[in-house]
C-alpha cells in the first residue's frame, strides 16, 4: 500500500511538473551552442558533413544524455573522436578520424574504450579493467550505440539480442521450455550479470552466484535447520538459469540429477522408470524424487519425526 | 494483482494518456518546420490499440498473461522531455500496460545534479500444466486433501510478482554521488507442491498446493567518489524476506500406513523469514596511465530467526527459532597493467569466507541410534579462494597471444556427512591459451584452449550404516576438463558478414578411491553460424543456425536388498537444432516492415543400459518443437502518426511425459495440451513527437 501511494505520488508530481512545462515552447535548444553548431558544442566542422542522411547518422546524439548541453560534463565530437584534422580537412579522401569505433577500426578495444572510461569509470563500471569483456577485446561501442536515441543494450526488451551477438548458446537456452522471462523483457541479462565487470565469478552483479539468485529467490537463502549442502554452496550445481528442458530449470531430470551425488543405498539408485508398478519405479514422473523429498532447498522444521532430515517435511 | 495495485494501475493509465498526449501535442506544435530540433530533441511515442489471441496458449502467455483466447489492450508509452536550459529531464515509460506483465517508470532528474525515479513492475508466472484436483484451499496455508481420492475441477495455478521501486540520487561538486534506493516486491499465488511417504504403502503421494504470499525488500545507499585517478564507492545493501505462510497445516489426506500415513505429515515447513545487511567499499585507482588497481571489501551479516511452526518433542533448550546467522567476508583485489605497448598483464585474487555461526543443537530428544538419526542441524561454511594471472602479447599481423592461469580452492565445513560423501577441500587449476586477431577490416577471430584439473583432499565417508560410499558428488569429484572455443567474423564483401562460433568441452570425472559411481564423463558442443546481409540502406536481414549438444554419462546401482544391486548406466543427452531469420526493410517512405522467425527442435535422450544382469528399458525421448514467427508493418499516415499491424504465430509441441500417466493418490492429475498453436493479431495507432 505504501509503495502504491509512492507510485501515485510520483505520477501526480510528474503531471504537475510536466504539463505546464510542456506547454511552454520557448525553450532554446541551442543554448550554449554557437550559431553554426547543430547539436554539440563545437560540432560545426563535423555537422557540416555529418547529419541524419549520412551513412553514419549522428544528430540523434542530441536526444541522449550526451546531448544535454546544460551538463558541462557532456562531450564534444572531438572529445571522443579526436581533433581528426586530416579527416576534417580532406573529407573527399575519406581518411578516418583520429579515433573511430566501427567494427573495421584498427584501434584496440582499450583505445576505443578510453574516451568513455574518462567519464564512466566509477560506480558499476569500477571493475571494467580486468573483467572478461575488457580482456576479450570488447569495447564500450561493441555493445552501446552512442549516437542513437535508442540504445538497444539499455532497453530490457532488446538487451539480450545484443548479448546474443556473442553468447550464442544462451540465445538457444532462453527459449527452452523451462526458462526465465527473458524474451518477455521481464528479466534482462544485466539483472544477473554486470557486463562492466564485478568482483565475483561470471561477472555476477552481487559478486556471487547465490547472492545474485537471492535477489529474487530470497526464500532459498535460509539458513535452515536442515541444510542441503549444494544448495548453500552454489545454485548452479543443480540449475541452469539460462533455461533447460527439465522442470525448475534443473540441469537434468530426477532421479539422474540426484544420482550425481547420492549413494545407491536403498532406493536412490533406482533405474529411471515410467512404470506404474510401484511408487519408486515412477521416479521420473511428476516431481520425481521431489515427490517425497519436497524440501530440497532446505527445511526449517525442527522436528525429526517424519523424515524431516531427508527434506520430507 | 492486489486491489491496491489495481487501483494504482487505473490511476497510472489515467495519468499516462493525458500526459502523453499533452506532451505530444505540445511537441508537435514546436516541431513543425524545425527538422533539426526534431532530430536532436528527446521526444516520445504513444501506441494504443487492441489485439486478439486466436486460442488458449498457456506456454505462449506464461509470463505475459496473454494466454486465453480473446481480446487484449495494447498500450505503450515512452515520453521524454528535456528542459535544455537547466538539463532537467522528465521521462515516463510504460510498456505492456494492457497485459499482466505491465511495467511503468517515471523519472525526473537534473543531469549531473539530482534525480529520482519510481517504477512499477508486474510479472505473472502461469504453471504450464493445468491441475485437475478436488483439493480445496488452493492458495491458503490450510489446504484440504480428499480421502478417498476423487477427480476434481481444472485449476490454473499462478504466481505473480508486483514490485515498486524508488530511488534518488544527488551529485555534489561533480565528484561525489549519493544514491538511495528501495524496492518492495509482493509475490502471491500458488504453485505445484506435494507430500509423499514410503511408496510401498497405499496413498503414497498427495497434491498439496504451496501457497505463496511473501514480501521481498531490497534497499541501500551508496556514496561514490569519481576522480580522474581514484574512484571509490561505499555503502550499504539490505534485504528482507517476509513470508506470511511459513507452514502448511494440511487437513485430510490418507490415513493409510499407520505411523507413515500421509495425514500425519503436517505441518510442513515453508521458507522462513530471513534478512541480510551488507556494508561494502569498492574502488579503482589508476596508478599510471597504463596501470589500474581495483578492490572490493564487503561484509554481510545474514540472519534467520523465524519462529518454528511446530515444536513438540524437541530437546529442551532448543528455543523457538533456529537463531541462524551467517557472516560472509569478501575481499578482492586486482591489477591490470601494460608495461610495454605490446604486453598486457592481469592479476586478480578473491577471497570469500562464508561463516555459518548458527548454533549446533540436537533437535531430536528421542534419537539413540546412529549419527544420521541424532537430528542435529548442520551449518554449512565455505572459504573460497580464486586467483588469476594472465599475460597478453601483441604479435604482428594484428594477432594477440594470451596465456592465463586460474586457481580455485574451496574449503567446506559441513559437520559429519550422513548420506552423501563429503570432501572438505577441492582445488582446481586452469590453464588457458588464446590466439586472437581482432583488428582487421574483413576478418577477425579467436581460438582458445582451456584445460583444468580439479582434485582435493580425501573424501569423508558417510556415517549411515549400509551406505556404500560409491559416489563422488559431481561438485566434489576429481575432474579433468578440456575446452576449445573458436570464433570467426568474416566480411567477404561489404554487405555480407558471416560469423561462426564453436565451443566444445569434455569432462572426465576420475574416481581414484572407492567412489566409482555417479558422473563419469560429460560433453558440451555448440556451433553457430550467422549471416547478415545488408541489401540496401532500407533492407537488411540476418539468418542464423545453431546446433547445441550436451551429454553426461553416469553410473548407478540398484538396491542390493530388493533389486540385486545391478550396475546400470545412463547417457543423458540433449540435442537441439535451431534457426532464426530476422529481416526488416522500408519498401516506401511511409512503410516499415519486419519479421522475426525462431525455430528450435530439441530432443532429450535417456539411454539407460544394464552393465550386469538382464537388460533394462530406457526412457522415451522427449522432443520439443518451438516456433515463433513475428511480423509487423508500420504505415505512416502522417509524418509522426500512423498505424502498426502485428502478427504472431507461436507453436509449442511436445511429447513430454512428466505428468502423463501420473495421478496423485488424492485423484489430482496434471495435463497440458501437447500441441499449442496460437495466432495473435494486433492493430494499433501510434503518435510520435
Amino acid at each position: 500500500m505504501v509503495a502504491g501511494l509512492c507510485l501515485a505520488a510520483a505520477l501526480a508530481l510528474g503531471m504537475a511538473i510536466g504539463f505546464p512545462s510542456v506547454a511552454a515552447q520557448d525553450v532554446d535548444r541551442m543554448a550554449g551552442v554557437r550559431a553554426q553548431d547543430k547539436v554539440l558544442r563545437g560540432d560545426a566542422k563535423c555537422t557540416r558533413c555529418h547529419d541524419e542522411d549520412e551513412k553514419y547518422p549522428v544528430l540523434a546524439i542530441g536526444r541522449t544524455a550526451h546531448g544535454t548541453l546544460a551538463d558541462s560534463r557532456t562531450p564534444t565530437c572531438t572529445a571522443c573522436h579526436g581533433e581528426s584534422g586530416d579527416h576534417a580537412d580532406a573529407p573527399e579522401k575519406h581518411p578516418y578520424p583520429d579515433r573511430w569505433f566501427g567494427r573495421d577500426s584498427s584501434q584496440s578495444s582499450d583505445e576505443r574504450s578510453e574516451p568513455c572510461l574518462g567519464c564512466h569509470q566509477g560506480g558499476s563500471r569500477m571493475h571494467w579493467a580486468g573483467g572478461n569483456h575488457a580482456n576479450r577485446d570488447v569495447a564500450c561501442t561493441s555493445c552501446h550505440r552512442i549516437h542513437a536515441s535508442h540504445d538497444r543494450v539499455r532497453d530490457r526488451l532488446t538487451q539480450s539480442e545484443v548479448c546474443f551477438t556473442c553468447h550464442k548458446a544462451q540465445r538457444i537456452q532462453v527459449n527452452r521450455p523451462y526458462r526465465h522471462p527473458i524474451r518477455e523483457g521481464k528479466i534482462a541479462c544485466s539483472d544477473c550479470h554486470n557486463p562492466h565487470g564485478s568482483a565475483g565469478p561470471a561477472m555476477m552483479v552481487r559478486d556471487g552466484i547465490n547472492d545474485t539468485c537471492y535477489a529474487c529467490h530470497m526464500e532459498k537463502r535460509g539458513p535452515f535447520v536442515r541444510n542441503h549442502q549444494p544448495v548453500q554452496e552454489n545454485c548452479a550445481i543443480c540449475h541452469d538459469p539460462h533455461g533447460t528442458t527439465a522442470p525448475g530449470m534443473l540441469r537434468s531430470r530426477t532421479p539422474f540429477l540426484c544420482q550425481e551425488c547420492h549413494e545407491p543405498s536403498t532406493h536412490q539408485g533406482s533405474i529411471g522408470s515410467l512404470a506404474a508398478t510401484g511408487g519408486r519405479d515412477k521416479n521420473t514422473l511428476a516431481r520425481g524424487c521431489l515427490n517425497c523429498h519436497t524440501q530440497v532447498h532446505g527445511s526449517n522444521s525442527p522436528l525429526d519425526e517424519r523424515n524431516e532430515r531427508l527434506f520430507q517435511r | 494483482m492486489s486491489p491496491g495495485y489495481r487501483r494504482i494501475f487505473r490511476l497510472t493509465v489515467a495519468a499516462v494518456l493525458p500526459l502523453s498526449w499533452g506532451l505530444a501535442s505540445a511537441a508537435q506544435a514546436g516541431a513543425d518546420g524545425e527538422r533539426l530540433l526534431r532530430l536532436t530533441r528527446p521526444g516520445g511515442t504513444v501506441e494504443i490499440g487492441t489485439g486478439y489471441l486466436s486460442s488458449d496458449g498457456i506456454r505462449f502467455g506464461q509470463y505475459s498473461g496473454v494466454r486465453e483466447e480473446g481480446a487484449y489492450g495494447l498500450l505503450n508509452v515512452d515520453a521524454a522531455r528535456r528542459f535544455d536550459a537547466s538539463g532537467t529531464w522528465l521521462r515516463l515509460t510504460g510498456r505492456n500496460l494492457g497485459f499482466d506483465n505491465r511495467e511503468l517508470r517515471f523519472e525526473h532528474r537534473r543531469q549531473g545534479s539530482w534525480g529520482y525515479h519510481i517504477d512499477f513492475s508486474q510479472t505473472p508466472r502461469y504453471e504450464p500444466f493445468t491441475v485437475h484436483t478436488a483439493v480445496t484451499g488452493i492458495g491458503s496455508p490450510t489446504p484440504a486433501i480428499p480421502f478417498p481420492s476423487r477427480p476434481g475441477e481444472p485449476h490454473v495455478l499462478k504466481t505473480e510478482r508486483s514490485a515498486v521501486g524508488f530511488g534518488v540520487n544527488r551529485s555534489f561538486a561533480g565528484k561525489l554521488d549519493l544514491q538511495l534506493y528501495f524496492r518492495n516486491e509482493e509475490k502471491d499465488g500458488a504453485r505445484v507442491f506435494g507430500r509423499g511417504t514410503r511408496p510401498n504403502l497405499a496413498g503414497v503421494f498427495e497434491f498439496v498446493p504451496e501457497p505463496i504470499n511473501s514480501t521481498t525488500r531490497q534497499f541501500g545507499a551508496t556514496l561514490g567518489y569519481g576522480g580522474k585517478r581514484l574512484q571509490v564507492s561505499a555503502g550499504y545493501y539490505g534485504t528482507v524476506y517476509d513470508n506470511r505462510y511459513t507452514a502448511l497445516d494440511v487437513a485430510g489426506g490418507s490415513p493409510v500406513g499407520g505411523g507413515n500415513a500421509l495425514n500425519a505429515y503436517t505441518p510442513i515447513a515453508l521458507p522462513p523469514d530471513n534478512q541480510s545487511h551488507q556494508v561494502f567499499v569498492t574502488g579503482g585507482y589508476n596508478l599510471t596511465p597504463t596501470t589500474r588497481g581495483t578492490f572490493k571489501a564487503a561484509y554481510t551479516h545474514a540472519t534467520q530467526n523465524n519462529v518454528f511452526a511446530g515444536v513438540p518433542l524437541l530437546t529442551p533448550g532448543i528455543g523457538t527459532s533456529l537463531r541462524g546467522r551467517v557472516g560472509t567476508l569478501l575481499l578482492q583485489g586486482g591489477v591490470t597493467a601494460r608495461p610495454l605497448p605490446k604486453l598486457s598483464l592481469l592479476a586478480n585474487i578473491r577471497y570469500e569466507d562464508r561463516d555459518d555461526r548458527t548454533p549446533i543443537l540436537d533437535y531430536n530428544p528421542l534419537a539413540t541410534g546412529n549419527y544420521g538419526y541424532l537430528g542435529i542441524n548442520q551449518p554449512f561454511s565455505m572459504k573460497t579462494l580464486n586467483a588469476r594471472l594472465e599475460a597478453s602479447y601483441a604479435l604482428p599481423a594484428g594477432l594477440r597471444l594470451t596465456g592465463g592461469l586460474d586457481f580455485d580452492q574451496r574449503r567446506r565445513e559441513y559437520g559429519i556427512p550422513i548420506v552423501v560423501r563429503h570432501r572438505p577441500r577441492t582445488d582446481e587449476r586452469s590453464y588457458r591459451v588464446e590466439l586472437r586477431r581482432s583488428m582487421s577490416e574483413t576478418l577477425t577471430g579467436s581460438i582458445s584452449y582451456i584445460h583444468s584439473d580439479r582434485d582435493g583432499s580425501g573424501f569423508m565417508g558417510t556415517a549411515t550404516p549400509g551406505y556404500p560410499d560409491l559416489v563422488s558428488p559431481i561438485n566434489l569429484a576429481d575432474r579433468s576438463r578440456h575446452r576449445v572455443r573458436a570464433s570467426i567474423t568474416w566480411t567477404p564483401m561489404d554487405p555480407l558478414t558471416l560469423q561462426f562460433a564453436m565451443s566444445e568441452s569434455r569432462d572426465d570425472y576420475r574416481h581414484p578411491d572407492a567412489g566409482r559411481l555417479g558422473p563419469q564423463a560429460g560433453m558440451s558442443r555448440d556451433y553457430a553460424l550467422d549471416a547478415t546481409y545488408t541489401f540496401s540502406d532500407a533492407w537488411q536481414a540476418t539468418l542464423w543456425y545453431s546446433r547445441n549438444e550436451t551429454r553426461l554419462e553416469q553410473l548407478s546401482r540398484t538396491d542390493p536388498a530388493t533389486a540385486g544391486g545391478r550396475l546400470w548406466a545412463a547417457a543423458l543427452g540433449n540435442r537441439s537444432n535451431s534457426f532464426g531469420l530476422s529481416a526488416n526493410g522500408k519498401p516506401s517512405h511511409r512503410l516499415d516492415v519486419g519479421s522475426d522467425v525462431y525455430y528450435s527442435d530439441i530432443t532429450d535422450r535417456y539411454r539407460q543400459r544394464a552393465l550386469a544382469g538382464p537388460a533394462i528399458a530406457s526412457l522415451p525421448n522427449i522432443s520439443t518443437e518451438l516456433v515463433n514467427m513475428r511480423l509487423y508493418a508500420k504505415y505512416a499516415l502522417l509524418k509522426n502518426a500512423g498505424l502498426r499491424l502485428d502478427y504472431i504465430h507461436n507453436r509449442f509441441r511436445t511429447d513430454e511425459w512428466t505428468w502423463t500417466g501420473w495421478t496423485f493418490s488424492d485423484g489430482t492429475r496434471l495435463s497440458q495440451n501437447p500441441n499449442q498453436v496460437v495466432h495473435f493479431i494486433g492493430i494499433s495507432g501510434y503518435y510520435s513527437w
